[in-house]
């Protein structure tokens, strides 16, 4: 089942930035805090889940899928996230917001596809 | 509505950005629609999209390139075409300048033009497409976005086009 602990988490996580970011989108004019935090917190997410992935993986957990396609996803994951703060941030105004709103979806999507690889189909 | 000097922006004030700083919002209604503001406003965000999808698409056809290209060779080969129109298109779109302008709207042309040669082709002859790429089936496996990205595109350069005899 792809909603273990981590994809539950994850999924708050990733919903919370993005609530955030269409939240402050709408109301400001500026690159947010929350956004910000937000989105770093994704991030923060991402190096967790990376460290007890590779704890779990070197104690001998097997994957469906393969390593490297897992391993290739998370490090993209955490570029897009480093980039979407860079972007975001570098124009402020009010689509900065959105850009790092639209960060924390595609990691979502991204996070979807990890656990796939490692799990398999079956979502639930 | 919008609060104009943020309280609530410590984080973003501390970061050194460009001179459209937190205490001169940049101008939202685009009244200035020249080639060099291309990249600010909304078109942030567009190509922050076009980036999502460069590298995803070039991550994900190198992927395949390397683990299963004999299963559906033409499959992956136009994805390898769409992650390069992708990437092309993504910093064309981000730099400003005349050329840059031309650069992005013959980016966005093919991947318009792509995304409907290889749709179409995708119901045509569904054998070739054994696996999806970004642009078969109108970018279902992707939401649509993939077809809807160069309307976008299209739009946001017409929008913001090189006047006549402007230098670069």
């Amino acid at each position: 089942m792809i909603f273990d602990g981590f994809m539950i988490a994850g999924t708050i996580v990733c919903a919370v930035s993005v609530l955030l970011g269409l939240w402050s989108t709408a109301r400001h004019r500026f690159p947010t805090d929350a956004s910000i935090l937000s989105l770093a917190a994704v991030e923060l997410f991402l190096v967790v889940y990376g460290i007890a992935a590779g704890v779990r993986q070197s104690g001998g957990e097997t994957l469906v899928g393969a390593a490297w396609e897992f391993w290739g996803y998370l490090a993209t994951a955490i570029l897009v996230v480093l980039l979407a703060g860079w972007w975001g941030i570098g124009e402020k105004s009010r689509w900065s917001n959105l850009v790092m709103a639209a960060a924390g979806f595609t990691v979502f999507v991204m996070l979807f596809r990890m656990q796939q690889v490692w799990i398999g189909q079956g979502i639930f | 509505m919008d609060k104009q000097q943020p309280r609530g922006s410590r984080i973003a004030s501390r970061v050194h950005g460009d001179p459209t700083a937190l205490d001169a919002p940049a101008a939202e209604s685009a009244q200035d629609r020249s080639p060099e503001r291309k990249n600010r406003g909304l078109g942030r965000i567009i190509i922050a999209v076009y980036a999502v999808f460069a590298l995803s698409a070039l991550a994900r056809s190198t992927f395949q390139l390397f683990t299963i290209f004999h299963e559906a060779p033409v499959a992956i080969t136009l994805s390898m075409i769409a992650a390069a129109v992708y990437v092309v298109a993504t910093i064309s779109l981000a730099r400003t300048g005349v050329r840059a302008w031309y650069v992005a709207m013959g980016a966005v042309i093919v991947e318009l033009l792509g995304i409907i040669v290889v749709s179409v082709l995708s119901y045509a002859d569904p054998q070739l497409f054994p696996k999806a790429s970004v642009w078969s089936h109108f970018g279902q496996g992707y939401g649509y976005v993939p077809f809807a990205l160069p309307f976008v595109g299209l739009w946001w350069l017409l929008t913001h086009r090189p006047r006549r005899g402007a230098a670069s």
